[in-house]
């Protein structure tokens, strides 16, 4: 049983050519710590305060018992140390407090730019998927892996601390007892790097805990966007049972991964109590004499112990680091082909100030359509069609819409209708053959997004996708206000009657939160998108299908009506037979065009799909 | 005391289910929890004894033994605790496993309007993203919080028998440091749960805008797209800062508690040791306590700062247990065979529910209502004019009869928005009627098992959902007791062994929404159906998306599944019908129009329907 569809198909990929195209981690960190300096600055200045700060407390605690033995430098006195100590404590607050607080901006500005070069990403991505795997896997790297590099970019200041507090407490134990300094650290230092050679190994399992997460965060996910389905299945046994296999494949994955990271864990932690241990055996002989005093002793203990947390911490930072290196090739993954660098590429992510006002639609000169031309385009789906089951793509298209004409696009399922349209709308790349506009030709698509966009074109999916958000909103998206072109575009998607009985019109929120709309209300409110961005050339998936016949009749009255020509997949009789040119589709090449009683006369796909309506 | 608001009861309730299947393994990890602490408590004895020792000249083979065993006691420890620790998250994992498979398996069974108000990706951040929250409740928070206290106990015990008077302040130090850590804790809590709102709303945008890259795109309003992700981010920041700093403050208190702690030590020992109370080895013992003390108190506040996150999680799992299906389960069978199905004085609203929270009520509404035309079908001009709104009225169906003979098939007509859908939807019990019952095989279906019905009748939707898998797992839901052969059996049936032979991968071939047109998500769709033998099946415009020469190709397939089965056929193209013995047309709120069968009524040259046809007739030829 395959199961759901999971990361595997990505990783192997990935395992194939193993990070040839991807730079190094410490590039990405670097990228985005250069993206914010000064606020990464601010806040790392406290974090090396706050790591170093035990450099301090060591030397009070040996101040207190060289001063209990009387050995104290001149000033100190009981009450000064205890004064002193309350003192550090509230010091160290105050550091805590101004690292949280300035590590917000700097975490939103970070996780802000990567999801923002993610999602500008998958929206400018040809192809009719956005994304490789399912919806719920990208937003778990969206969401998941974007927060794991925050924990990555504190990874270099916090290794200077590190180094800094190494430093600095090696320095002092020295000039305290360089002996005794050098007989107890050398061989805890051997055990840290046997330990840390260990580690290599550790990646491995983590990559594993975390596709079996992606699998089950991605089995979650679909069980909730098919509930309907699995409901009137009477399915739902079923997919919590394989829900349960995925979490229990997850346990075992995720306890791997954590028993390695314990018993590193636990070596390291007990450099602390060795060292505790060894200084007691090295120095029970200096001790008896006085030489070596307590106060000694309390420093080279309190000490071990931070350089123990540190030693900890080293492997935290080790951990985090493979952890994010995972991250960033998922995430380099999402990006589908992109250049990796684009992911950290500097935009502004707008977190204060203003927001960028949204350009409104200008038609050019250039934009006016006098003819359309489709020129021998042809298009394969990757690994013939695998997974897509929507048939073999098309082959060597060519046609011509005259400005205000009306073509129909038919023909029966796989045939290659909704692929023809999204290759000559630039959704998809064509291998072969180009697509022109007044004669003039399209290039293809580099960045800049569709091939064919508004104010030329616009396009109204087969299955058209809304946003959370108001009605208004939708249609919209982000274009100017206008009354008289939105309730244009209303009228003419046939939507004014439904916009009746909704509780608020315009502003009705639609979506998950608000009002639910039907079917062929969604496919409307989508021809109203269309349309209010009042395009030369409208191109229209299926658009009827929800209808019945009466709105479908008006429907297609009104977009005639429209001073546009309109290329429309369609097999309603009442398009079909205001259409000024059919393209009847098989296999994915044109076996017939013409006007409605031509193709009946000559055609038998014709008159095989007429017939059954 | 602000610590004991803590909802225990909550915790304790969620501890008692998930923990007790698992109580071997729990006992286990709690006895490695407690050897270790008390390793932890003799450590520093050890330390104080080699220090008096030193200091009264003791023989350097003496210093040596309990140098050894200082480091033998400290690595035994460590052994106890990784071993704790990777049973802690056993018991973890498997107990949070169990809570979102029965989180997933009582959200899943909830009706449609539940469904309706969220996205799938909220649902992830609930069922995965709070129900990790509570793994770490469940891995270290009793465990560790008791063994903390234990620990504290254990420390405090052995001060006391030092000395009383440090016993005295160490342990009121040890409760106000407790207290005051606790009382500082309530500071975050609301600020995290609006926290993780944010998220699940940003999260839940970016889903949607992934959904619909297409349709942006092509749209051009990638601008707009992204303008809407800085919005969602602009609006949560501030969230977040405000509780960054009131979580850094319970911080902050910790921190600020342990240096009095280490001020306490340091005076009370030194005051102590000046008047020769103690040796110095016991103040360093102290000092050494006190630091342990610290453990306890700092593994106590990060614990709480689990269970701010744990709080804010465990609200809101719970709000989703007790969600509950506005559905109440009966417990009658359907009876097997075709059914007969009967309406009586059915009326139905989709906005019954409760009026304050607005994410239910909006639940309902699939079709629009369509206000203030009274026109019948053919009278073309009252469409188009527009007249005042009426006032809302209440009902989706008002006062619906009709019956329906076993093995018979209705066609159901009627403009967008008169009710087609939702009878459908009453059938298969998505929703209880507010007035009248709906009878299936003689069974009022209020008083129906839920599940009967779902195996008894077969519905197909407008929209087919698929699933991100193979195309195995979408026609069998996981079921690994079905066998290939009958899948691909149900498929030939079908006559879709044509499509089926081009899928590269035959059965394991991956399919997803995006990847299907929606005529095969239809095939697919009738193939589930077709898996399982209803007595009733409801075809809700299974045909409008297919293109005719598939549609062909279904009609022979469908005259199979259909016979000697009940069925209703719901269109708006008259052809689909042809095939139903019985003709029902309704109006606006399932007004009957015209009731009857359906030869009788294409006689009849009155009839709506046969006028209908003639319009229909009329449209196809100009």
């Amino acid at each position: 049983m395959s199961g759901f569809r999971g990361k595997s198909r990505n990783t192997t990929q990935g395992e194939a050519s193993p990070d040839r195209s991807m730079p190094s981690t410490a590039y990405f960190i670097w990228r985005l710590i250069a993206y914010q300096p000064v606020l990464y600055t601010i806040n790392s200045l406290f974090w090396i305060l706050f790591h170093s700060w035990p450099l301090v407390l060591g030397l009070l605690a040996r101040a207190f018992f060289d001063m209990l033995e009387g050995r104290a430098p001149a000033g100190l006195n009981l009450p000064t140390i205890v004064a002193l100590v309350v003192a550090a404590g509230l010091v160290k607050a105050g550091i805590i407090f101004g690292g949280a607080v300035s590590g917000v901006p700097l975490a939103f500005r970070i996780q802000g730019l990567l999801q923002r070069n993610l999602l500008e990403r998958i929206l400018e991505r040809p192809g009719a998927r956005a994304v490789p795997g399912s919806v719920g896997e990208a937003i778990s790297t969206l969401r998941d892996d974007v927060e794991a590099t925050y924990e990555i970019i504190g990874w270099a200041y916090d290794t200077t601390a590190a180094l800094f507090f190494a430093v600095g407490a090696m320095a002092v134990l020295l000039w305290v007892n360089a002996r005794i300094t050098l007989m107890v650290f050398i061989p805890i230092a051997i055990v840290i790097v046997l330990a840390n050679s260990v580690r290599a190994r550790l990646e491995r399992l983590r990559e594993k805990s975390r596709e079996a997460t992606a699998r089950v965060t991605g089995a979650i996910g679909e069980i909730f966007n098919a509930a309907q389905a699995i409901q009137v299945a009477g399915a739902e046994k079923q997919v919590v049972v394989h829900l349960r296999r995925l979490g229990d494949e997850r346990r075992r994955a995720m306890l791997r991964d954590q028993l390695q990271s314990l018993w590193l864990d636990a070596v390291f932690s007990n450099t602390a109590s060795l060292g505790t241990g060894l200084t007691l055996l090295v120095a029970a002989a200096q001790m008896r004499t006085g030489e070596f005093t307590v106060g000694d002793f309390a420093l080279f203990a309190t000490y071990l112990m931070q350089m123990s947390y540190f030693t900890r911490f080293l492997g935290y930072l080790i951990n985090t680091y493979q952890k994010s290196r995972v991250a960033f090739r998922r995430m380099v993954d999402l990006l589908q082909g992109a250049p990796a660098q684009s992911l950290v590429a500097p935009h502004p992510v707008h977190l204060s100030g203003k927001l960028h006002t949204l350009l409104p639609l200008v038609k050019k000169e250039s934009d006016r359509l006098k003819y359309f031309e489709v020129a021998g385009l042809s298009f394969r789906h990757a690994g013939s069609g695998a997974g897509t089951g929507s048939g073999f793509g098309i082959e060597n298209i060519s046609f011509k819409v005259e400005r205000g004409s009306f073509t129909v696009i038919t023909g029966r399922i796989g045939s290659g209708k909704t692929t023809l349209l999204r290759a000559m709308l630039g959704l998809l790349e064509p291998q072969a053959g180009e697509v022109r506009w007044n004669g003039q030709r399209l290039g293809r698509h580099e960045n800049s997004g569709g091939l064919l966009l508004p104010p030329k074109v616009a396009y109204t999916p087969q299955v058209p996708a809304l946003l959370s958000g108001t009605l208004r909103e939708n249609i919209l998206l982000g274009l100017p206000d206008e009354p008289e072109k939105l309730e244009r575009a209303v009228h003419g998607a046939v939507l004014e009657r439904d916009l009746e009985g909704f509780p608020e019109g315009l502003e009705t929120v639609i979506g998950t939160r608000g009002l639910k709309l039907s079917g062929g209300q969604i496919q409307r409110a989508a021809a109203a998108r269309a349309f209010v961005r009042e395009p030369d050339l409208l191109i229209l998936d299926d658009l009827s299908s929800a209808l019945d016949q009466d709105t479908e009749r008006l429907l297609w009255e009104r977009i005639l009506a429209r001073d546009a020509a309109c290329v429309a997949v369609s097999h309603s009789r009442a398009a079909l037979m205001k259409a000024d040119q059919i393209l009847v589709l098989e296999n994915g090449r044109i076996t017939g065009r013409g006007k409605l009683e031509e193709l009946l006369a000559a055609n038998a796909e014709m008159r095989r799909l007429w017939e059954q309506d | 005391m602000s610590f004991l608001k803590i909802p225990w009861r909550a915790y304790w309730q969620l501890l008692r289910r998930y923990l007790r299947p698992q109580s071997g393994a729990a006992f286990f990890m709690s006895a490695l929890l407690l050897a270790s602490i008390a390793l932890q408590l003799v450590g520093p004895q050890v330390v104080r004894a080699f220090i008096d020792a030193a200091r009264a000249g003791a023989g350097e083979r003496d210093l040596i033994a309990k140098a050894l065993i200082f480091i033998g006691v400290a690595a035994l420890q460590q052994v106890m605790n990784v071993l704790a620790a990777y049973w802690g998250a056993r018991v973890a994992w498997t107990a949070t496993n169990a809570l979102r498979a029965d989180l997933t398996e009582h959200l899943v069974k909830l009706d449609l309007g539940f469904h309706k108000a969220r996205t799938p990706g909220e649902l992830i951040e609930r069922v995965d993203g709070d129900v990790n929250a509570l793994a770490e409740f469940f891995s270290s928070f009793v465990v560790q919080l008791v063994g903390s206290a234990l620990l504290l106990a254990g420390v405090l015990a052995i001060v006391f028998r030092e000395d009383v008077r440090l016993g005295l302040v160490l342990s009121g130090f040890t409760l106000l440091a407790v207290a005051v850590l606790g009382w500082v804790r309530r500071f975050a809590t609301p600020l995290w749960a609006e926290d993780r709102q944010r998220s699940a709303a940003y999260y839940g945008y970016l889903g949607e805008a992934i959904t619909a890259a297409e349709d942006l795109r092509s749209s051009g309003a990638v601008p707009y797209a992204m303008r809407r992700l800085f919005e969602h981010l602009r609006g949560w920041m501030p969230v977040r800062r405000r509780a960054e700093a009131r979580r850094s403050v319970v911080w902050m208190a910790a921190v600020a508690v342990f240096a009095c702690g280490d001020a306490i030590a340091y005076g009370l020992g030194g005051g102590l040791y000046r008047i020769k109370a103690i040796s110095l080895g016991t103040v360093y013992m102290i000092v050494a306590y006190v630091a342990l003390l610290a453990e306890p108190i700092e593994t106590i506040r990060t614990q709480m700062q689990n269970l701010q996150r744990a709080d804010a999680s465990i609200g809101r799992v719970r709000e989703l247990m007790e969600a509950r299906s506005s559905l109440e389960d009966g417990t009658e069978s359907l009876p097997s065979g075709a059914l007969p199905v009967e309406f009586r004085t059915v009326s139905f609203g989709y906005d019954d529910g409760p009026p304050e929270s607005p994410q239910a009520s909006p639940g309902g509404p699939q079709e629009p209502r369509v206000h203030g035309s009274h026109g019948s079908y053919d009278s073309r001009e009252s469409r188009e004019s527009q007249e005042p709104q009426e006032p809302q009225e209440p009902y989706e169906l008002e006062n619906l009869s009709f019956t329906l003979e076993p093995g018979c098939t209705l066609g159901l007509l009627g403009r967008t928005g008169s009710g087609k859908t939702t009878i459908a939807r009453l059938l298969f019990r998505m929703y209880d009627p507010q007035q009248g019952e709906i009878r299936l095989g003689g069974v009022n279906l209020r008083h129906a098992r839920i599940e009967s019905i779902r195996t008894r009748v077969g519905l197909v939707t407008q929209d087919v959902q698929i699933l991100e898998a193979s195309l195995r797992d979408n026609i069998t839901f996981f079921d690994p007791d079905i066998p290939d052969g009958r899948v691909i059996a149900a498929i030939e049936a079908l006559g879709l062994k044509s499509w089926f032979d081009r899928l590269p991968g035959g059965l394991d071939t991956p399919v997803s929404q995006a990847g299907l047109s929606a005529g095969e998500a239809q095939c697919v769709a009738l193939t589930r159906v077709f898996m399982r033998d209803p007595g009733l099946i409801i075809l809700d415009e299974a045909s409008s998306r297919l293109d005719p020469a598939t549609e062909a190709l279904l009609e022979r397939a469908l005259d199979k599944l259909l016979l000697g089965r009940t069925a209703i056929i719901i269109a708006h193209r008259l052809s689909t019908v042809e095939r139903a013995d019985d003709i029902l047309i309704i109006r606006e709120r399932g007004w009957v129009l015209e009731h009857g069968s359906r030869e009788k009524l294409a006689a009849d040259a009155n009839s709506t329907f046969c006028r209908l046809q003639r319009a229909g007739m009329e449209a196809m030829l100009g």
